[in-house]
């Protein structure tokens, strides 16, 4: 027997002897009768007088009536102690049940047959795992997939967290974030007497989530101090943590890449890009079609020895009339033809939008400037001369990008018009100036920059350049500094971007001189440019991976506060939009629509498409054992299975059949 | 402080309902008490005459016996015939004709004072009325004697059924209240009264000295008891549960009680008991006995009571 109780039993006792007092004074205290006239009192003398012989069984029966409602008392009592019949053959526990239920648990290796998926095993021995928790064992279901959700409370209920399993747990098709989901329930572990964290799992972890874990005590063998240290790594002091592995088999052949890239010089071309692995110990026989929409582009046959990358690039595909691609792996007949997991067997992606930019240049005659941006195919390049411009400023309100060529415009034009700035001076400058710089050198770029990708510019010679200040709190940033000061500077300003380099190009009538347009960097630094004011990584389409938060561009998307992101299965999701970027988490594999709405209206539409794109999931070889931090994770022991029973419910029922037993003989006058 | 108390059957706390008599005595009741005359006339002819006999031998002039005659008798009254054939001076005797005496006394205490819908004190008073006009248009001598634990001012000997109306104003009148105190009552009763004659005793007997001193009174004192009891159906039945305080309404004495089914039932039997003692007692010494609630109408109890002869002879 054990009790619940969620207040001590100091308290309860406290209360039981407070109850009995009241029971015992409302019998002690006589109530105030009604009183009757009669006729004639003495023939109720005479009654009384007979019954009077019976005095003793009366105050029996009244002392019994006493009895009973003590009992009553003490049963409703010992119900609210919430007492547990069981055989308890250890102290009670408090158990953290995570079920993996990562995108490898949707392999069908569960049974020889391959009718049974590894998340239908995974049920099996949670449900077997709580049914054979004992009397005073607690147990809480957490569910492990990208997330760490807790599906249950911590209860001793067993019907209710094997219905929970049943219905609740499903497998996602996003990879197991497993240091999340031991720092959840280690938080719910804390100040609990046995905590105990069981794992139901494939084992299919990155090493490096195997070692965010840290035990406490002495330092494990095999650990970097440094990471022991580290305040990310999950702690697991005092906890006993066991592992229980699923899965048979290790045979898939899976995608784990597959990009779109566009074309530098032709935007209307792409190319695409696919890895594919052998995570078997067999060598696979592959079938790999490439789709655009529903039509085939190309099919090729993949020979994989055990273990095999395979890099597969498609150049030069035309953009077609479907924006959607999808390439599929099917199982050829024979030896090496068999898949466990067929999640990683399709994988998407998009063709991104072709759309060329309006670009205005505000310039008077800059050769090197309209040169370099003759390369560039997708732009649609137009020129005035700052007096023009200056007369006529509106010009700038359709176009997508305005050059501004050693000239300053009082105001500047409104977004989303992205604006490049060559030597802005004076109080209208889209970044404060603090000084001159003579014969700068750049010493440092942010490499990290889209606009400085492949761009070399160490050598650059400039005979004297403004020195910016950036604002970190405007979201001002450098791009290049000459030792410290900050020479080459972009902003975010809401949907539009702005770079500003302090130096001018060389020109007529302009005194100063730089190289730079001399140098290869310069068109390169201009299309990269071009390329980041149309949007992040609008060269490089990388398609989403689940189970990851992503920060999606909203290209050409002005005003939108928030979003609607539609996936494969239909759920809809709501994301806020902050600086013309939604936040995007992918639960499917598929393609997924983003509604960007303002002021709850629909204004864009954008398709995304997310993978699994990850080897670790791909690899579904189950794990016997699992080692986190150094400490190899033992099977739980052999849990008994014990019977225990809630015992409250039936001493309510019980408590109740008193209480009516108690009114019927009151009112027959039988225990009066 | 005590909380007053409920009465066991339905009156209204404060004034006590029998106080009020004003309709007791209506029209109606008037054609009920014409027709029980008329209905005793017919039904009981062969015993009704204007005069009645006392059991009185005296100088009437109806033989009734003979008796050894001893010294001082008058010699007027000696049977000659007898003495020359027996040689024996007896006295001849005659029934002397006298006018009855009804006596209606009846019981006016504050357990009579309860019943529901009548007071049991209204039910015997319609009795006593009915009685009364019968006897008075008989041309007897009635007299109604309330009591309690004393007994109150009388309605003196009257004769003649148009004296009715003052019997209803003396009934309407009276004083009523007190405790009962049978036995007293009947000594009184027999000391102020000689002329021997019917007494009819209504009452509920509940007296808790008990009921037999009081009617050997009347025995003894060759009176001819007539007894009545008047019961309310609530008191035999009482609906009563739960604990509560029970109080007499004529001694006050108050006894708890947590009254139950099984209490109820051994009451009802007590009760029964002590009417079955009361007729037991009147049928052990040959006196006319008749037990009745409130729900049956008075005019039938009057017609038993004819019907039983004793009344009208």
């Amino acid at each position: 027997m054990s009790f619940l109780g969620p207040i001590g039993l100091g308290l309860w006792t406290w209360v039981a002897l407070g109850a009995a007092a009241l029971a015992v004074s409302a019998y002690i205290i006589k109530m105030r009768r009604r009183r009757f006239e009669v006729p004639f009192a003495q023939l109720w003398k005479r009654v009384l007088e007979q019954k009077d012989a019976n005095t003793l069984w009366k105050q029996l029966k009244r002392l019994m009536s006493l009895l009973l409602i003590l009992g009553i008392l003490g049963v409703l009592l010992f119900a609210a102690l919430d007492p547990t019949l069981g055989a308890v053959d250890r102290e009670a526990r408090s158990v953290v049940v995570l079920i993996d239920s990562s995108a490898s648990m949707k392999a069908m290796d569960g049974d020889e047959a391959g009718k049974q998926s590894r998340m239908d095993v995974a049920k099996t021995r949670a449900k077997g795992l709580v049914d054979s928790m004992g009397g005073g064992d607690l147990a809480m279901i957490m569910k492990v997939d990208g997330q760490a959700t807790p599906m249950s409370r911590f209860s001793n209920d067993g019907p209710m967290l094997d219905k929970l399993i049943d219905d609740k747990i499903n497998a996602s098709d996003t990879p197991a974030d497993l240091p999340r989901a031991l720092g959840a329930a280690a938080d719910a572990l804390r100040d609990r007497k046995n905590p105990l964290i069981v794992i139901i799992s494939d084992g299919a972890f990155p090493e490096a989530q195997l070692g965010q874990v840290k035990w406490g005590g002495p330092q494990l063998p095999g650990v970097k101090p440094d990471a022991a240290k580290n305040l990310a790594q999950v702690d697991l002091s005092n906890i006993d943590v066991r592992y229980i592995p699923v899965g048979r088999r290790s045979d898939n052949v899976g995608i784990i890449a597959f990009n779109v890239r566009r074309y530098i010089a032709n935007k209307a071309a792409y190319e695409v890009f696919i890895e594919i692995q052998n995570f078997g110990q067999e060598p696979a026989h592959r079938q790999l079609t490439l789709y655009n929409g529903q039509t085939p582009v190309d099919t090729r046959r993949l020979d994989l020895a055990p273990g095999q990358h395979v890099r597969q690039i498609y150049p030069k595909i035309p953009g077609g009339e479907d924006n959607q691609l999808r390439a599929t792996l099917r199982p050829v007949d024979g030896p090496g033809g068999t898949d466990s997991f067929a999640l990683d067997d399709t994988a998407y992606a998009l063709l991104p939008a072709r759309k060329k930019q309006k670009v205005l240049m505000v310039t008077s005659d800059n050769l090197f400037l309209e040169g370099a941006l003759l390369v560039y195919d997708n732009i649609d390049p137009m020129k005035v001369s700052p007096a023009e411009y200056a007369a006529k400023p509106a010009i700038a309100d359709d176009m997508d990008v305005v050059i501004f060529d050693d000239y300053t415009p009082d105001a500047l034009p409104q977004p989303p018009t992205s604006l490049l700035f060559f030597h802005p001076t004076g109080e209208h400058s889209p970044f404060a100036i603090k000084g001159m710089a003579q014969n700068p050198h750049i010493t440092e770029v942010d490499e990290g920059h889209p606009v400085m990708r492949w761009v070399t510019m160490s050598d650059v010679y400039m005979d004297r350049s403004e020195v910016f200040a950036p604002d970190s709190k405007k979201g001002e940033g450098t791009v290049a500094f000459s030792v410290t000061d900050p020479i080459v500077v972009a902003k975010r300003d809401g949907r539009r971007k702005v770079l500003a380099f302090g130096f001018s190009l060389p020109a007529n009538g302009r005194d100063s001189a730089t190289d730079l347009p001399m140098r290869v960097a310069f068109p390169m630094l201009l299309v990269n440019t071009l390329d980041w004011f149309a949007g992040d990584q609008a060269d490089l389409l990388t398609t989403y991976a689940t189970g990851h938060r992503e920060r999606v561009p909203l290209d050409g998307v002005v005003g939108a506060t928030e979003a609607d992101v539609q996936g494969p299965d239909g759920t809809i999701t709501h994301t806020p939009v902050l600086d013309g970027l939604a936040t995007f988490y992918g639960q499917k594999v598929g393609y997924y629509d983003l509604t960007a709405k303002s002021g709850g209206k629909a204004i864009a539409s954008i398709n995304l498409a997310a993978n699994l794109a990850s080897a670790s999931e791909s690899d579904i070889a189950p794990s016997t054992s699992l080692t986190l931090g150094g400490k190899k994770l033992e099977a739980p022991e052999a849990f008994a299975i014990t019977h225990s029973q809630k015992l409250w419910i039936y001493l309510l029922l019980f408590a109740t059949g008193l209480i009516v037993m108690e009114w019927v003989t009151y009112h027959r006058r039988i225990t009066v | 402080m005590v909380a007053p108390a409920e009465k066991l059957t339905q009156v209204s706390k404060g004034k006590n309902p029998a106080e009020d008599r004003s309709g007791l005595f209506d029209e109606k009741f008037l054609k009920t008490l014409e027709h029980l005359h008329m209905v005793s006339r017919k039904v009981f002819s062969g015993n009704l005459r204007a005069e009645r006999r006392t059991r009185k031998v005296g100088s009437g002039i109806e033989f009734a016996d003979h008796r050894t005659y001893s010294r001082g008798d008058d010699f007027r009254y000696i049977d000659w015939n007898l003495y020359g054939r027996l040689d024996k001076l007896l006295l001849r005797l005659f029934e002397e004709e006298e006018d009855l005496h009804i006596y209606i006394l009846v019981d006016v205490s504050d357990s009579m004072s309860i019943g529901s819908p009548l007071p049991k004190l209204h039910y015997a008073m319609q009795v006593a009325a009915a009685l009364t006009y019968v006897g008075l248009a008989n041309l007897d001598r009635v007299s109604i004697i309330p009591f309690g634990d004393r007994l109150m001012d009388r309605l003196p000997l009257s004769r003649g059924k148009n004296r009715i109306f003052r019997v209803f104003d003396f009934l309407q009148k009276c004083p009523i209240g007190g405790k009962t105190e049978l036995a007293e009552c009947m000594k009184d009763f027999v000391t102020q009264n000689k002329r021997r004659g019917l007494a009819v005793v209504i009452s509920d007997f509940y007296d808790p000295q008990g009921f037999e001193q009081g009617i050997n009174t009347l025995r003894y004192y060759k009176f001819e008891p007539f007894v009545l009891q008047v019961y309310d159906l609530r008191e035999a039945s009482p609906k009563l549960h739960g604990d509560l305080a029970l109080v007499d309404c004529e001694t006050g004495e108050t006894r708890e009680v947590t009254v139950s089914k099984s209490l109820l039932e051994a009451y009802e039997r007590e009760h029964e008991k002590y009417c079955k003692e009361l007729e037991a007692y009147c049928t052990k010494y040959a006196m006319p006995f008749f037990r009745t609630h409130t729900t049956i109408p008075f005019d039938e109890l009057v017609l038993k009571i004819f019907r039983s002869g004793g009344f009208l002879r």
